[in-house]
């Protein structure tokens, strides 16, 4: 076909590829997969390292030997570990996750209920902590180094120094035992009761969400305040004769708001570390705690799948920040002379 | 409206003087404090402007001109401490409340910044960046207001501007991002337009049409300019009138003809001699700037020229005054250099008018 006629012809698959949208979407979908693997092939490597396996921790201290051998070739633990990996992965490309090595259950519907937990926790945090970061760092920074500017600062530079879990404690007995507002610990499920499901992950979300909520106003006020100050755009819009708000809103936070999603896109990754340990203090049945219970009873399967889902998701997070982009920025998606 | 604009050109500047000026400013100071060292960015600055006309400021970098423009638009940040005055149609425009400046920025000045790359939004459509421009002003519907966009866009020879109107900043070369700023800029019809270096970011083809540009606009709506520049020669070809600024205060002033052919002050004169230009006296010898401009923290006593000025005598500690000494020509010095022998007028300009386009 030549170069004309392959223009012309071009089939809906052609000219769909040749979106650029659609195109950072294959190449991102294309490079999950090389990550997941490493991370998968790392996290079995890694825990046939440390000592003991599931046979021994399901039969426990006292048993033989004998026992234990006879258990290991139930499970199919006797085999050498890059073929258990290849199994693993044989079934997990199907989309088989394989059954819990302690519970006899299937992976997969485990990995349904718990994800749901997380995701609930992670959405309400991340949710409120943007909804609260965006006016009062747009309001700190229409009088920058103003009273409300400097209180601000003042309350997201202590939220970023509190390390998660003591927020979580001092969160637990502040409002669940001093003034018992709220439960400290357990989860309501949302088919059980909607405003119980809300209220038992109050705490959690806000342990989760304070720092976010702090990182996110000390960035956007700052990038706020260097494109007031420092952007000639804004002098220009100035200049034309358009109040400050307009100036602050439609001119700088515009502009403020790619670097806002790319801080928020990193910062979804690394939230999950923050949700295992949450998970753990406030005895939430989420993707954490699975893992964490997992990893002690060398559950390999789940581990494997709970690894896989975080990696996953991690990968997911920057797509959509990479999306948001093309969506947003005129320049991206009118291309660059 | 021409008809008014050329009463005005042709007349005499002399009889103008005693006719209320569109912009006087007096004794401009300007200094910011920053890391507890005070800067004296503008030292007393004085100039004045009539309607329709072009006013060049030229002076080397950090000398204050665009400080100095800005504090007429209350667009300095809030470290500065401006004083002293700069009337425009006899309103005060220093120490004015910032909601009424705010109402007359672009309706009564409007500026155009040096970097067409780094004025205009990103993110905004040009369409939407005039149009915002157009609605400050007026109480127009959305759709009228663009309507004159895509007519303002035409008036700075915008190619299709119609298409223009949708695309963003990015999608248009550097000259074409200009004229959109210069749109902007007549959006509220001001009777002042500052144009702080225009053209230093353009290639010479496209400065050029730039300029040709505002002179034309000056004429059709007989808006006065004041032209930022570094750039004598630019200043020689297009303005009437020549400010020429040195640490922070106005050390010669003059049509530009007039000073072209009749330079008094020692600094001009060494701008002049960088400014290829112009004729010279064969064999004269190069007059080169030696020496560093005045660091505007630690400004020199008596003239802030002496360190570098070859005529410096004792007298020269005391501050010379800015005043009229010829009619119509304004010089800061005490030794100001007299005509050369033999030539009327050695410069490029020539005649009274200044205007060599
Ligand atoms: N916000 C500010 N804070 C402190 N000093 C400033 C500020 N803005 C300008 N200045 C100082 O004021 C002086 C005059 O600056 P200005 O920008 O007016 O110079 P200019 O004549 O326009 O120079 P250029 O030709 O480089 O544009 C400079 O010394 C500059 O450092
Ligand atoms: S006053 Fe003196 S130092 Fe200043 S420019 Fe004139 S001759 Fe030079
Ligand atoms: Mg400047």
């Amino acid at each position: 076909m030549t170069a004309v006629t392959a223009g012309r012809h071009r089939g809906v698959g052609a000219r769909l590829f040749a979106s650029p949208s659609v195109r950072l979407v294959g190449n991102r979908l294309l490079m999950a997969i090389p990550i997941t693997l490493g991370v998968s092939i790392l996290t079995f490597w890694v825990l046939n390292l440390i000592p003991g396996n599931a046979a021994q921790q399901l039969l426990g201290a006292d048993a033989t030997p004998e026992q234990i051998r006879a258990m290991e070739l139930q499970l199919g633990l006797d085999k050498p570990a890059p073929l258990r990996y290849l199994d693993w992965l044989g079934g997990a490309v199907t989309g088989d996750l394989g059954r819990s090595l302690v519970s006899g259950q299937s992976v997969a519907g485990q990995l349904g209920e718990r994800l749901a937990v997380t995701g609930e926790l992670v959405a309400m945090a991340f949710v409120v902590s943007l909804v609260l970061a965006v006016p009062v760092a747009l309001l700190a920074a229409y009088r920058p180094n103003r009273l409300f500017d400097r209180l601000s600062m003042f309350v997201s530079v202590t939220g970023l120094s509190v390390a998660n879990y003591v927020l979580a404690l001092v969160l637990v007995l502040v409002f669940a035992v001093r003034f018992a507002v709220f439960p400290a610990i357990g989860f309501v499920p949302l088919s059980e009761s909607v405003g119980g499901n809300l209220h038992s992950l109050v705490l959690p979300s806000a342990a989760i969400g304070i720092p976010m909520f702090c990182l996110y106003t000390r960035f956007l006020r700052g990038d706020l305040v260097d494109q007031m100050q420092g952007q000639d755009y804004v002098v220009t819009a100035q200049a034309k004769g358009v109040g400050p708000w307009r100036v602050l809103l439609r001119h700088a936070f515009r502009n403020s708001s790619f670097g806002l999603i790319t801080v928020v896109g990193l910062n979804l990754s690394t939230l999950i570390g923050a949700t295992v340990i949450i998970e753990q203090i406030f005895a939430l049945p989420g993707l954490g705690q699975l893992m964490l219970q997992a990893i002690n009873t060398r559950d390999m399967a789940v581990v494997q799948a709970c690894v896989v889902v975080f990696a996953v998701v991690a990968v997911l997070a920057n797509l959509l920040t990479d999306l948001l982009y093309a969506v947003l920025d005129p320049r991206i998606r009118y291309g660059s002379r | 409206m021409t008809v008014e604009r050329d009463e005005v050109l042709t007349a005499d500047p002399a009889e103008r003087a005693g006719a209320a000026a569109l912009l006087e400013i007096r004794d401009l100071r300007i200094r910011f404090t920053r890391g507890g060292r005070r800067v004296h960015a503008v030292n007393g600055l004085s100039y004045r402007l009539d309607a329709g006309q072009m006013l060049a400021i030229i002076g080397e970098s950090g000398s204050g001109k665009s400080v100095s423009a800005r504090a007429l638009l209350g667009l300095l940040p809030s470290s500065a401490e401006v004083s002293g005055s700069a009337r425009f149609e006899g309103a005060e425009l220093i120490g004015m409340p910032e909601r009424e400046i705010r109402r007359r920025r672009g309706r009564d000045i409007a500026m155009v910044f040096q970097d067409p790359a780094r004025s205009l939004n990103p993110t905004m459509r040009i369409g939407a960046q005039i149009t915002e421009a157009i609605r400050a002003h007026s109480g127009i519907g959305r759709k009228e207001a663009g309507e004159r966009a895509v007519e303002l866009l035409k008036l700075v020879r915008l190619p299709a501007a119609e298409r223009r109107f949708h695309e963003y900043p990015h999608q248009l070369s550097g000259g074409m991002r200009q004229r959109v700023v210069i749109a902007i800029a007549l959006a509220g019809e001001p009777r002042l337009l500052i144009a702080d270096e225009a053209t230093t970011a353009l290639d010479v083809t496209t400065q050029a049409q730039i300029m040709q540009l505002l002179v034309e606009l000056q004429e059709r709506l007989g808006m006065a300019v004041v032209m930022i520049s570094h750039d004598l020669g630019l200043a020689a070809s297009y303005a009437q009138h020549v400010v020429v600024m040195y640490a922070g205060r106005a050390v010669e002033y003059a049509s530009a003809g007039r000073l072209f052919g009749h330079v008094r002050m020692p600094y001009t004169r060494a701008l002049l001699g960088a400014v290829p230009l112009l004729e010279r006296e064969p064999h004269a010898p190069l007059p080169v700037i030696s020496g560093q401009p005045p660091d505007p923290a630690a400004i020199p006593k008596g003239c802030a020229f002496r360190p570098r000025c070859a005529s410096a005598t004792g007298r020269c500690e005391q501050a010379p005054p800015f005043s009229e000494h010829e009619p119509g020509h304004w010089w800061a010095c005490w030794h100001p250099a007299e005509d050369p022998p033999g030539g009327s007028g050695g410069g490029g300009g020539g005649g009274e008018d200044g205007a060599t386009r």
